[in-house]
């Protein structure tokens, strides 16, 4: 039977998944411990399967771990395209990065990943804020009007408007078009 | 998907359009990242056609990964983590990679805990005493195995006759964790890049020992990799983000103002989420150790130097091949130079500099003396890999699982 090691160090809640997989019938060890024990932790469990949130930090931890392994009698490698592509880009697009001990069939971890991305929140809302920041081509034109008023308003040439919009932009923390927007707005009250 | 037979002269004839116009850029939350953020905040990819998508990443791991599967287009990497993916050490099978520039020399810390510093060990031939003479090894933490952090913190324990691989433990700990285990006494040093370091000795948690510009003066640091097949489906979109990063690059670093300024939009939530404190003195180059002094360092981190910094020279590359292959990371010698041909992109970045008026030299190479006294410039990667005292070459690869 596979053991698995599940890395719980993220908001993404482990929970219900160690539940499901304990349900289908796998042994699993929830380790919510210190990142920086990670490499002891799995000398001691020796688990077969290690599951992890894709956006953890703790995997470059893992990287250590799968560097000092490779002489050891058992390598742990990373569940790459090599084993299942499709399996891989599932499991990508769902967050879970799985680890295994070499020589592990790719068919005896698809249960265990079909669990893991069903069981694993989908962040659907953060994905969707990501979108809307994209920004738009069209901010160019935008920016270049807010140049060209501001060079009328303070009788500068072009690269000074361009430094002056920016080092107001940077010391805001605000992106140059959101400056541009504001410098049209006042354009167009002061009219 | 790039039609071969235009050749690489085309956009000089007009059809430079970027062929791909909506490019995902992944980057740490780290100082260095700074010409890619406002690359892409301040308006300096519009005028070629190009909007830049800022994705933030939790690990290099994951930034790696992401870059191979496409999800991102180009990252803000660590030399050497391009390097290994090109070779395929570490988690993922070997990819054909990319460097289309360098986003930064100088500005990594080795800091040491308040626990040594109370010990008195507050210089290198202390830690040298220390390491050899205690019976429980120090710890140490690096950033990401085959990151510059890894090479950095090496090369200068070795520097002062401490073997990193069997003196010292060396962990893996991300960044933002460092000072909180550096607290608990669960590390006794690091290696990492700002604002981490000079958090540390903000807080009175560390102090610095050592910068990673006092063991190469203008050292590599940051590139912006791709993948090769990126490069060859999409030369003018990258030749675009060259230019438009170069012309970033250069803007931080027109007026102290500028910098500044960058440092303030740095430190907001969506980027590096650090108080400014943290991150502005040493990013103008004003240091302070925590030892009680305090300098202007003449290398603080940069980001443009006339070029200086972004040209991809084939020997930054090599450098980091010769450390894979000093500790055993590399098993055999690489054709360092064939190698380096292939990943820096020498000609696109060439184009990209004359575009935009930064001087785009010759030389494919550049001679350094690093702390050791040792000269890099190139000419015989494999002798170098050999030349050190301290190594873990051959069959010491076991030794990493000292841990």
């Amino acid at each position: 039977m596979l053991r698995i090691l599940l890395i719980n160090d993220t908001a993404k809640k482990v929970g219900r998944l160690k539940a499901a997989l304990t349900e289908a019938g796998f042994e699993v060890i929830d380790e919510s411990g210190l990142t920086i024990d990670l490499p002891a932790r799995v000398e001691t469990v020796r688990p077969d399967v290690i599951l992890i949130d894709t956006e953890s930090p703790s995997r470059d931890v893992m990287e250590q771990v799968v560097l000092v392994s490779r002489d050891q009698p058992r390598p742990i490698v990373m569940f790459t395209d090599e084993h299942d592509p499709g399996v891989m880009r599932q499991a990508i697009k769902s967050g879970v990065s799985a680890y295994i001990v070499e020589g592990i069939h790719a068919q005896r971890l698809q249960p265990i990943l079909d669990v893991a991305m069903a069981r694993f929140e989908s962040d659907q809302a953060l994905r969707a804020q990501l979108l809307a920041r994209d920004q738009q081509l069209a901010e160019r034109k935008r920016i270049e009007l807010a140049k060209g008023l501001l060079m009328k308003m303070k009788d500068c040439n072009e690269e000074e408007a361009y430094t002056l919009m920016r080092r107001q932009a940077m010391s805001r923390q605000q992106k140059l078009i959101q400056v541009a927007e504001q410098i049209i707005a006042m354009s167009e009250l002061l009219g | 998907m790039s039609d071969s037979s235009v050749g690489p002269l085309a956009w000089v004839n007009g059809s430079d359009a970027p062929e791909k116009s909506v490019i995902n850029l992944g980057f740490m939350a780290l100082s260095d990242c700074a010409s890619v953020v406002v690359a892409a905040t301040q308006g300096f990819a519009q005028p070629y056609g190009l909007t830049i998508n800022l994705k933030r990443q939790a690990s290099w791991a994951t930034l790696r990964d992401k870059l191979v599967s496409g999800e991102l287009d180009v990252a803000h990497s660590l030399y050497g983590l391009i390097y290994a993916v090109h070779l395929g050490i570490g988690g993922v099978a070997p990819s054909d990679m990319a460097v289309l520039m360098g986003l930064n020399q100088n500005g990594q810390s080795l800091n040491l805990s308040h626990g040594l510093q109370q010990l008195g060990v507050t210089s290198p031939e202390a830690l040298d005493r220390q390491a050899h003479q205690t019976r429980a090894k120090l710890t140490f933490a690096q950033t990401f195995p085959t990151g510059t952090h890894a090479m950095w913190l090496y090369y200068w324990l070795a520097s002062q006759g401490i073997h990193p691989l069997q003196d010292v433990d060396s962990v893996v700990v991300p960044p933002p964790q460092m000072v909180a285990h550096l607290q608990a006494g669960r590390i006794d040093g690091f290696c990492v890049g700002e604002p981490w370091a000079a958090s540390a000795v903000q807080q009175d948690l560390g102090f610095t020992l050592a910068t990673s510009q006092s063991i190469w003066p203008d050292h590599p640091e940051k590139v912006l990799g791709c993948t090769r097949v990126f490069v060859e489906q999409y030369p003018n979109t990258a030749r675009a983000l060259v230019m438009a990063i170069l012309e970033a690059s250069r803007f931080i670093e027109q007026n102290p103002e500028n910098r500044r300024s960058t440092a303030q939009l740095l430190s907001a939530p969506e980027y590096l989420d650090a108080p400014l404190p943290c991150i502005e003195p040493r990013f103008l180059g004003d240091y302070a150790d925590g030892l009680g002094n305090r300098w202007q360092d003449p290398h603080a981190l940069r980001f443009h130097g006339n070029g200086e910094v972004n040209l991809p020279y084939l020997s930054d590359g090599m450098w980091f091949m010769t450390q894979f292959r000093r500790w055993g990371l590399l098993r055999e010698d690489p054709d360092y130079l064939a190698v380096a041909r292939q990943v820096q992109q020498l000609d696109i970045y060439r184009e990209a500099a004359t575009a935009v008026g930064v001087a785009a030299w010759g030389k494919e190479m550049r001679s350094s003396q690093l702390l050791d006294g040792k000269v890099w410039d190139g000419s015989d990667p494999a002798g170098y890999a050999r030349s050190f005292k301290l190594h873990a070459l051959s069959d010491s690869t076991a030794l990493l699982a000292r841990r």
